[in-house]
Protein backbone atom coordinates (compact mmCIF):
# COMPACT_ATOMS: atom_id res chain seq x y z
CA UNK A 1 0.00 0.00 0.00
CA UNK A 2 1.66 3.49 -0.96
CA UNK A 3 1.59 5.96 1.55
CA UNK A 4 -1.38 8.26 -0.75
CA UNK A 5 -3.62 5.58 -0.71
CA UNK A 6 -3.08 4.30 3.20
CA UNK A 7 -4.87 7.89 3.54
CA UNK A 8 -7.71 7.62 1.21
CA UNK A 9 -9.36 4.97 3.67
CA UNK A 10 -9.75 7.21 6.71
CA UNK A 11 -10.18 10.23 4.37
CA UNK A 12 -13.30 8.60 3.17
CA UNK A 13 -14.31 7.53 6.69
CA UNK A 14 -14.24 11.14 7.69
CA UNK A 15 -15.97 12.33 4.96
CA UNK A 16 -18.64 9.46 5.75
CA UNK A 17 -18.76 10.57 9.32
CA UNK A 18 -19.18 14.07 8.39
CA UNK A 19 -21.69 13.19 5.87
CA UNK A 20 -23.74 11.15 8.23
CA UNK A 21 -23.66 14.44 10.35
CA UNK A 22 -24.99 16.81 7.84
CA UNK A 23 -27.65 14.51 6.68
CA UNK A 24 -29.12 14.52 10.12
CA UNK A 25 -28.66 18.08 10.56
CA UNK A 26 -29.86 18.89 7.19
CA UNK A 27 -33.14 16.02 7.69
CA UNK A 28 -33.70 17.52 11.30
CA UNK A 29 -33.83 21.76 9.55
CA UNK A 30 -35.61 20.29 6.74
CA UNK A 31 -38.48 19.01 9.24
CA UNK A 32 -37.76 21.87 11.40
CA UNK A 33 -38.84 24.31 8.45
CA UNK A 34 -41.48 22.61 6.89
CA UNK A 35 -43.49 20.80 9.58
CA UNK A 36 -43.86 22.02 12.74
CA UNK A 37 -42.78 20.19 16.04
CA UNK A 38 -46.35 20.89 17.31
CA UNK A 39 -48.28 20.23 14.38
CA UNK A 40 -50.92 17.85 15.29
CA UNK A 41 -51.83 16.87 11.39
CA UNK A 42 -47.77 14.90 11.50
CA UNK A 43 -49.02 13.06 14.77
CA UNK A 44 -52.35 12.17 13.77
CA UNK A 45 -50.92 10.64 10.22
CA UNK A 46 -48.17 8.57 12.09
CA UNK A 47 -50.36 7.14 14.25
CA UNK A 48 -53.17 6.72 12.05
CA UNK A 49 -50.87 3.53 10.13
CA UNK A 50 -51.64 1.48 12.95
CA UNK A 51 -53.58 -1.25 12.30
CA UNK A 52 -57.41 -1.38 13.16
CA UNK A 53 -56.98 -3.87 15.85
CA UNK A 54 -55.06 -1.85 17.65
CA UNK A 55 -57.24 0.26 18.68
CA UNK A 56 -58.93 -2.29 20.72
CA UNK A 57 -56.42 -3.65 22.65
CA UNK A 58 -56.21 -2.54 26.34
CA UNK A 59 -53.28 -0.81 28.47
CA UNK A 60 -52.73 -4.32 31.45
CA UNK A 61 -51.30 -1.37 33.46
CA UNK A 62 -54.24 0.84 33.23
CA UNK A 63 -55.30 2.26 36.69
CA UNK A 64 -51.95 1.72 38.57
CA UNK A 65 -50.57 4.50 39.91
CA UNK A 66 -46.77 2.31 40.19
CA UNK A 67 -46.81 2.03 36.23
CA UNK A 68 -46.91 5.46 35.82
CA UNK A 69 -44.36 6.01 37.72
CA UNK A 70 -42.16 3.15 35.86
CA UNK A 71 -43.49 4.84 32.68
CA UNK A 72 -42.46 8.05 34.20
CA UNK A 73 -38.77 6.29 34.93
CA UNK A 74 -38.65 4.71 31.53
CA UNK A 75 -39.63 7.93 29.65
CA UNK A 76 -36.68 9.79 31.50
CA UNK A 77 -34.45 7.02 30.57
CA UNK A 78 -35.25 7.12 26.91
CA UNK A 79 -37.71 10.13 25.75
CA UNK A 80 -36.77 12.81 27.23
CA UNK A 81 -33.58 13.59 25.42
CA UNK A 82 -35.52 14.42 22.48
CA UNK A 83 -39.24 14.87 23.69
CA UNK A 84 -38.29 17.18 26.98
CA UNK A 85 -38.25 16.19 30.35
CA UNK A 86 -41.81 17.54 30.55
CA UNK A 87 -43.19 16.07 27.28
CA UNK A 88 -43.55 19.33 25.38
CA UNK A 89 -41.56 18.46 22.77
CA UNK A 90 -37.62 19.80 21.46
CA UNK A 91 -36.55 20.69 18.15
CA UNK A 92 -38.27 18.07 15.65
CA UNK A 93 -40.22 15.65 18.54
CA UNK A 94 -43.24 16.42 18.82
CA UNK A 95 -44.85 17.58 21.99
CA UNK A 96 -46.83 14.75 23.24
CA UNK A 97 -49.68 16.64 25.62
CA UNK A 98 -51.17 17.48 21.62
CA UNK A 99 -54.59 15.93 21.55
CA UNK A 100 -53.33 14.28 18.45
CA UNK A 101 -51.57 11.75 20.31
CA UNK A 102 -53.78 11.45 24.20
CA UNK A 103 -56.56 11.02 21.77
CA UNK A 104 -54.75 8.03 20.11
CA UNK A 105 -55.66 4.85 21.79
CA UNK A 106 -53.85 2.87 24.26
CA UNK A 107 -52.97 0.30 21.55
CA UNK A 108 -52.34 2.68 18.87
CA UNK A 109 -49.38 4.22 21.12
CA UNK A 110 -48.10 1.00 22.06
CA UNK A 111 -47.94 0.09 18.24
CA UNK A 112 -46.42 3.17 17.53
CA UNK A 113 -43.82 2.83 20.40
CA UNK A 114 -43.03 -0.58 19.09
CA UNK A 115 -42.55 -0.08 15.47
CA UNK A 116 -41.13 4.16 15.44
CA UNK A 117 -41.38 6.28 12.51
CA UNK A 118 -37.91 5.03 11.28
CA UNK A 119 -37.85 7.70 7.72
CA UNK A 120 -39.09 10.66 9.98
CA UNK A 121 -36.51 10.09 12.74
CA UNK A 122 -38.57 8.27 15.74
CA UNK A 123 -36.55 5.16 16.75
CA UNK A 124 -38.52 1.70 16.82
CA UNK A 125 -38.36 1.07 20.86
CA UNK A 126 -39.10 -2.83 19.80
CA UNK A 127 -35.92 -3.56 21.93
CA UNK A 128 -37.97 -2.69 25.14
CA UNK A 129 -39.66 -5.69 26.62
CA UNK A 130 -43.86 -4.69 25.74
CA UNK A 131 -44.51 -4.33 29.76
CA UNK A 132 -41.72 -1.82 29.51
CA UNK A 133 -44.27 -0.23 26.35
CA UNK A 134 -47.00 -0.24 28.15
CA UNK A 135 -45.25 1.37 31.31
CA UNK A 136 -44.60 4.35 29.08
CA UNK A 137 -47.98 4.54 27.75
CA UNK A 138 -49.69 5.05 31.07
CA UNK A 139 -47.29 7.47 31.68
CA UNK A 140 -48.03 9.68 28.66
CA UNK A 141 -52.03 8.78 28.90
CA UNK A 142 -51.27 10.77 32.57
CA UNK A 143 -49.82 13.39 30.89
CA UNK A 144 -53.98 14.79 29.85
CA UNK A 145 -54.21 15.54 33.85
CA UNK B 1 4.91 4.98 32.57
CA UNK B 2 4.37 5.36 28.83
CA UNK B 3 2.22 2.93 26.90
CA UNK B 4 2.21 2.35 23.72
CA UNK B 5 0.64 -0.19 21.29
CA UNK B 6 2.51 0.19 18.62
CA UNK B 7 5.55 -2.35 17.75
CA UNK B 8 8.77 -2.02 19.60
CA UNK B 9 11.95 -3.95 18.46
CA UNK B 10 12.39 -5.28 22.38
CA UNK B 11 9.28 -6.87 23.11
CA UNK B 12 11.03 -9.46 25.28
CA UNK B 13 11.87 -6.39 27.63
CA UNK B 14 8.47 -4.63 27.43
CA UNK B 15 5.69 -7.21 27.43
CA UNK B 16 4.52 -7.40 30.71
CA UNK B 17 4.51 -3.76 30.86
CA UNK B 18 2.86 -3.19 27.23
CA UNK B 19 -0.01 -6.11 28.34
CA UNK B 20 -0.30 -3.61 31.83
CA UNK B 21 -0.69 -0.61 29.67
CA UNK B 22 -3.23 -2.08 27.69
CA UNK B 23 -5.32 -3.01 30.73
CA UNK B 24 -4.64 0.22 32.51
CA UNK B 25 -5.74 2.27 29.68
CA UNK B 26 -8.97 0.29 29.03
CA UNK B 27 -9.35 0.87 32.83
CA UNK B 28 -8.77 4.25 32.63
CA UNK B 29 -11.00 4.93 29.65
CA UNK B 30 -13.66 2.79 31.29
CA UNK B 31 -14.05 5.03 34.14
CA UNK B 32 -13.93 8.02 31.96
CA UNK B 33 -16.47 6.82 29.93
CA UNK B 34 -19.04 5.91 33.07
CA UNK B 35 -17.45 8.89 35.59
CA UNK B 36 -16.95 11.41 32.51
CA UNK B 37 -19.91 12.55 30.34
CA UNK B 38 -22.27 14.34 31.86
CA UNK B 39 -25.46 13.37 30.10
CA UNK B 40 -27.06 10.09 28.64
CA UNK B 41 -29.25 7.72 27.76
CA UNK B 42 -30.13 4.15 28.27
CA UNK B 43 -30.30 2.73 24.77
CA UNK B 44 -31.74 -0.54 23.87
CA UNK B 45 -28.80 -3.11 24.12
CA UNK B 46 -28.39 -6.74 23.80
CA UNK B 47 -25.55 -8.17 25.38
CA UNK B 48 -24.42 -9.83 22.53
CA UNK B 49 -20.73 -9.89 21.31
CA UNK B 50 -20.65 -11.44 18.13
CA UNK B 51 -24.34 -12.04 16.99
CA UNK B 52 -26.12 -8.42 15.85
CA UNK B 53 -29.80 -7.68 16.42
CA UNK B 54 -32.12 -5.45 14.50
CA UNK B 55 -32.13 -2.66 17.06
CA UNK B 56 -29.83 -0.26 15.68
CA UNK B 57 -28.27 3.09 17.80
CA UNK B 58 -31.35 6.04 18.39
CA UNK B 59 -30.49 8.68 15.50
CA UNK B 60 -27.80 11.65 16.60
CA UNK B 61 -26.64 9.31 19.54
CA UNK B 62 -22.87 8.12 19.86
CA UNK B 63 -22.14 5.09 21.79
CA UNK B 64 -18.80 4.21 23.14
CA UNK B 65 -17.67 0.59 23.71
CA UNK B 66 -14.19 -0.63 24.81
CA UNK B 67 -14.49 -4.75 24.62
CA UNK B 68 -11.57 -7.31 24.82
CA UNK B 69 -11.49 -10.81 24.37
CA UNK B 70 -9.03 -13.04 26.70
CA UNK B 71 -8.00 -16.30 24.52
CA UNK B 72 -6.55 -19.58 25.86
CA UNK B 73 -3.96 -20.79 23.07
CA UNK B 74 -2.88 -24.55 22.65
CA UNK B 75 0.62 -24.57 21.63
CA UNK B 76 0.55 -21.05 21.56
CA UNK B 77 0.61 -17.91 23.89
CA UNK B 78 -2.64 -16.41 25.64
CA UNK B 79 -3.87 -13.42 24.78
CA UNK B 80 -5.88 -10.24 25.33
CA UNK B 81 -7.68 -8.35 22.66
CA UNK B 82 -9.22 -5.11 22.89
CA UNK B 83 -10.83 -3.25 20.56
CA UNK B 84 -12.91 0.22 20.61
CA UNK B 85 -16.22 1.04 19.15
CA UNK B 86 -17.80 4.02 18.30
CA UNK B 87 -21.29 3.46 16.90
CA UNK B 88 -23.26 6.61 15.90
CA UNK B 89 -26.88 6.46 14.73
CA UNK B 90 -27.29 8.75 11.39
CA UNK B 91 -30.86 7.63 11.03
CA UNK B 92 -33.45 5.71 13.15
CA UNK B 93 -32.73 3.12 10.31
CA UNK B 94 -29.13 3.73 9.56
CA UNK B 95 -26.06 2.65 11.93
CA UNK B 96 -22.29 3.50 11.39
CA UNK B 97 -19.61 1.98 13.48
CA UNK B 98 -15.93 2.42 13.91
CA UNK B 99 -13.55 0.01 15.71
CA UNK B 100 -10.04 0.31 16.21
CA UNK B 101 -8.56 -2.95 17.26
CA UNK B 102 -5.48 -3.91 19.05
CA UNK B 103 -3.80 -6.87 20.69
CA UNK B 104 -1.01 -8.18 23.86
CA UNK B 105 0.00 -11.47 23.61
CA UNK B 106 1.84 -13.16 26.68
CA UNK B 107 5.56 -13.38 26.23
CA UNK B 108 5.36 -11.78 22.74
CA UNK B 109 3.90 -8.29 21.98
CA UNK B 110 1.29 -6.20 21.93
CA UNK B 111 0.20 -4.08 18.63
CA UNK B 112 -2.26 -1.62 17.19
CA UNK B 113 -4.15 -4.23 14.61
CA UNK B 114 -6.23 -2.28 12.19
CA UNK B 115 -9.65 -0.28 12.23
CA UNK B 116 -13.15 -1.44 10.66
CA UNK B 117 -15.90 0.87 9.37
CA UNK B 118 -19.30 -0.90 9.38
CA UNK B 119 -22.75 0.29 8.66
CA UNK B 120 -26.15 -1.52 8.81
CA UNK B 121 -29.33 -0.59 7.74
CA UNK B 122 -33.01 -1.58 8.02
CA UNK B 123 -34.45 -1.90 4.39
CA UNK B 124 -38.57 -2.58 6.19
CA UNK B 125 -39.57 0.57 8.20
CA UNK B 126 -42.00 -1.66 10.17
CA UNK B 127 -41.49 -4.36 12.88
CA UNK B 128 -41.89 -7.39 11.81
CA UNK B 129 -41.97 -10.99 13.16
CA UNK B 130 -38.40 -11.15 11.36
CA UNK B 131 -36.80 -8.10 11.06
CA UNK B 132 -34.02 -7.68 8.11
CA UNK B 133 -30.92 -5.47 8.67
CA UNK B 134 -28.21 -5.57 5.70
CA UNK B 135 -24.92 -5.32 6.94
CA UNK B 136 -21.86 -3.82 5.25
CA UNK B 137 -18.09 -3.54 6.37
CA UNK B 138 -14.78 -2.85 5.39
CA UNK B 139 -11.81 -3.85 7.58
CA UNK B 140 -8.34 -3.00 7.25
CA UNK B 141 -6.27 -5.41 9.74
CA UNK B 142 -3.59 -7.18 9.69
CA UNK B 143 -2.69 -11.20 10.31
CA UNK B 144 -2.27 -10.70 14.29
CA UNK B 145 -5.78 -8.94 15.01
CA UNK B 146 -7.32 -11.21 17.25
CA UNK B 147 -10.16 -9.58 18.70
CA UNK B 148 -12.53 -12.60 16.81
CA UNK B 149 -15.11 -10.14 16.52
CA UNK B 150 -16.48 -13.02 13.89
CA UNK B 151 -15.53 -16.40 13.09
CA UNK B 152 -15.71 -17.18 9.15
CA UNK B 153 -14.07 -19.82 6.66
CA UNK B 154 -11.55 -21.68 8.47
CA UNK B 155 -10.74 -19.17 11.10
CA UNK B 156 -9.23 -21.23 14.04
CA UNK B 157 -6.87 -21.28 17.09
CA UNK B 158 -4.23 -22.29 15.16
CA UNK B 159 -4.32 -19.10 13.23
CA UNK B 160 -3.24 -17.46 16.52
CA UNK B 161 -0.22 -19.55 17.43
CA UNK B 162 1.20 -17.43 14.84
CA UNK B 163 4.14 -14.84 16.42
CA UNK B 164 2.99 -11.47 16.38
CA UNK B 165 6.22 -10.09 14.31
CA UNK B 166 5.24 -12.74 11.90
CA UNK B 167 1.05 -12.51 11.27
CA UNK B 168 1.65 -8.49 11.28
CA UNK B 169 2.98 -8.86 8.09
CA UNK B 170 -0.12 -10.32 6.42
CA UNK B 171 -2.66 -7.56 5.51
CA UNK B 172 -6.10 -7.89 5.72
CA UNK B 173 -8.26 -5.84 3.26
CA UNK B 174 -11.64 -7.25 3.39
CA UNK B 175 -15.42 -6.83 2.48
CA UNK B 176 -17.92 -8.14 5.15
CA UNK B 177 -21.67 -8.45 4.33
CA UNK B 178 -24.15 -9.74 6.96
CA UNK B 179 -27.90 -10.78 6.48
CA UNK B 180 -29.05 -10.04 10.03
CA UNK B 181 -32.35 -11.35 10.78
CA UNK B 182 -33.93 -10.71 14.47
CA UNK B 183 -37.37 -11.22 16.19
CA UNK B 184 -38.54 -9.99 19.81
CA UNK B 185 -40.56 -12.10 21.40
CA UNK B 186 -41.98 -12.21 24.85
CA UNK B 187 -39.31 -10.41 26.01
CA UNK B 188 -36.49 -12.48 24.24
CA UNK B 189 -34.82 -11.04 21.57
CA UNK B 190 -33.58 -13.90 19.27
CA UNK B 191 -31.20 -13.19 15.96
CA UNK B 192 -29.71 -15.08 13.35
CA UNK B 193 -26.67 -13.75 11.48
CA UNK B 194 -25.43 -15.13 7.62
CA UNK B 195 -21.54 -13.73 7.46
CA UNK B 196 -20.02 -13.59 3.99
CA UNK B 197 -16.33 -12.30 4.06
CA UNK B 198 -14.20 -11.50 0.80
CA UNK B 199 -10.74 -10.59 1.09
CA UNK B 200 -10.09 -7.85 -1.46
CA UNK B 201 -6.68 -9.24 -3.11
CA UNK B 202 -7.49 -12.42 -3.41
CA UNK B 203 -9.25 -15.72 -1.51
CA UNK B 204 -12.51 -17.04 -1.95
CA UNK B 205 -15.56 -15.68 0.00
CA UNK B 206 -15.47 -16.90 3.72
CA UNK B 207 -18.91 -17.70 5.58
CA UNK B 208 -19.73 -17.67 9.01
CA UNK B 209 -22.85 -17.92 11.35
CA UNK B 210 -23.88 -16.37 14.97
CA UNK B 211 -27.25 -16.95 16.63
CA UNK B 212 -28.18 -15.15 19.46
CA UNK B 213 -30.55 -15.54 22.77
CA UNK B 214 -31.22 -12.72 25.42
CA UNK B 215 -33.83 -11.84 27.85
CA UNK B 216 -34.16 -9.10 30.55
CA UNK B 217 -34.31 -10.72 34.11
CA UNK B 218 -37.57 -8.45 34.44
CA UNK B 219 -39.60 -7.55 31.62
CA UNK B 220 -41.62 -4.92 33.66
CA UNK B 221 -39.59 -1.37 34.92
CA UNK B 222 -40.06 -0.78 38.65
CA UNK B 223 -40.78 2.87 39.93
CA UNK B 224 -37.57 3.46 41.67
CA UNK B 225 -34.48 4.45 40.19
CA UNK B 226 -31.89 1.22 41.18
CA UNK B 227 -28.70 -0.03 40.01
CA UNK B 228 -28.86 -3.40 41.11
CA UNK B 229 -32.02 -4.48 40.40
CA UNK B 230 -33.16 -7.24 38.28
CA UNK B 231 -34.99 -5.50 35.43
CA UNK B 232 -31.39 -3.71 34.52
CA UNK B 233 -30.07 -7.50 33.88
CA UNK B 234 -29.70 -9.33 30.91
CA UNK B 235 -28.48 -12.76 30.42
CA UNK B 236 -28.58 -14.68 27.21
CA UNK B 237 -26.43 -16.85 24.72
CA UNK B 238 -24.81 -17.13 21.80
CA UNK B 239 -22.92 -19.52 19.04
CA UNK B 240 -20.79 -18.61 16.51
CA UNK B 241 -18.46 -20.26 13.87
CA UNK B 242 -17.08 -20.34 10.45
CA UNK B 243 -19.02 -22.41 7.62
CA UNK B 244 -16.51 -22.71 4.88
CA UNK B 245 -15.52 -20.95 1.78
CA UNK B 246 -17.44 -20.45 -1.36
CA UNK B 247 -14.26 -23.26 -2.58
CA UNK B 248 -15.35 -25.52 -0.09
CA UNK B 249 -18.47 -24.90 1.74
CA UNK B 250 -18.45 -27.45 5.07
CA UNK B 251 -18.21 -27.64 8.52
CA UNK B 252 -15.30 -29.97 8.40
CA UNK B 253 -11.97 -27.89 9.88
CA UNK B 254 -14.15 -25.06 11.41
CA UNK B 255 -14.21 -23.53 14.59
CA UNK B 256 -17.34 -23.20 16.72
CA UNK B 257 -17.82 -21.65 20.05
CA UNK B 258 -20.76 -21.67 22.79
CA UNK B 259 -20.95 -18.34 24.93
CA UNK B 260 -23.61 -17.30 27.91
CA UNK B 261 -23.32 -13.74 28.82
CA UNK B 262 -24.53 -11.14 31.12
CA UNK B 263 -25.22 -7.98 30.56
CA UNK B 264 -25.76 -4.80 32.92
CA UNK B 265 -27.44 -1.84 32.27
CA UNK B 266 -27.11 0.99 34.78
CA UNK B 267 -29.69 3.97 33.84
CA UNK B 268 -26.85 6.76 34.09
CA UNK B 269 -26.11 4.99 30.82
CA UNK B 270 -23.01 3.01 30.97
CA UNK B 271 -23.36 -1.27 30.65
CA UNK B 272 -21.09 -3.99 31.38
CA UNK B 273 -21.15 -7.38 29.55
CA UNK B 274 -19.21 -10.48 30.10
CA UNK B 275 -19.04 -13.68 28.46
CA UNK B 276 -17.04 -16.42 28.81
CA UNK B 277 -17.06 -18.62 25.67
CA UNK B 278 -15.97 -22.17 24.80
CA UNK B 279 -14.80 -23.80 22.02
CA UNK B 280 -16.91 -27.19 20.77
CA UNK B 281 -14.61 -28.37 18.85
CA UNK B 282 -10.55 -29.32 18.58
CA UNK B 283 -10.25 -26.46 15.82
CA UNK B 284 -11.49 -23.74 18.43
CA UNK B 285 -9.88 -21.50 21.53
CA UNK B 286 -10.91 -23.94 24.15
CA UNK B 287 -11.38 -20.86 26.24
CA UNK B 288 -12.28 -16.83 25.52
CA UNK B 289 -13.83 -14.46 27.71
CA UNK B 290 -15.22 -11.10 26.62
CA UNK B 291 -16.21 -8.63 28.69
CA UNK B 292 -17.10 -5.09 27.43
CA UNK B 293 -17.80 -1.47 28.91
CA UNK B 294 -20.32 1.16 26.73
CA UNK B 295 -21.42 4.45 27.55
CA UNK B 296 -24.26 6.70 25.35
CA UNK B 297 -24.06 9.97 24.63
CA UNK B 298 -27.39 11.26 23.66
CA UNK B 299 -27.41 13.85 20.76
CA UNK B 300 -23.83 13.45 20.04
CA UNK B 301 -24.67 14.60 16.49
CA UNK B 302 -26.48 17.80 17.56
CA UNK B 303 -23.65 18.97 20.05
CA UNK B 304 -21.31 18.64 17.09
CA UNK B 305 -23.22 20.51 14.24
CA UNK B 306 -23.78 23.03 16.83
CA UNK B 307 -20.03 23.72 16.41
CA UNK B 308 -20.68 24.59 13.25
CA UNK B 309 -23.57 27.51 13.35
Amino acid sequence: MTPMTRWIIPGLLVLALAFALAGSAAEQDHEHRHEHPTDDRGVLLAIAQAPQRTREWRNPYEGQPDAVLAGEKLFRQHCAECHGSNARGKGHAVNLHLSAVQNATPGELEWFLRNGNLWRGMPSWSGLPEQRRWQIVAYLKSLRR
Amino acid sequence: MACTLLPHPDFAGSKVKRLRCIFYLGLLCSVCIVLGAPKSVAAQETPYFVTYSHHLEEPGNLEIEMNSTYGTQRRGNDFIAPWVEFEYGAKAWWTTEFYLDGQGTFHDGALFTGFRWENRFRPLMHEHSINPVLYVEYENTNGADKTMIEVVGFDGQADHAVPNSEAQQEHQDELETKLILSSDYKGWNISENFIGEKNLGHDPWEFGYAVGASRPLRLAATSNSCNFCRENFLVGAEIYGGLGTSWNATLSGTSHYLAPMVGWQLPSGASFRISPGFGLNDNSHRFILRWGVSYEIDGFGHKVRSLFR
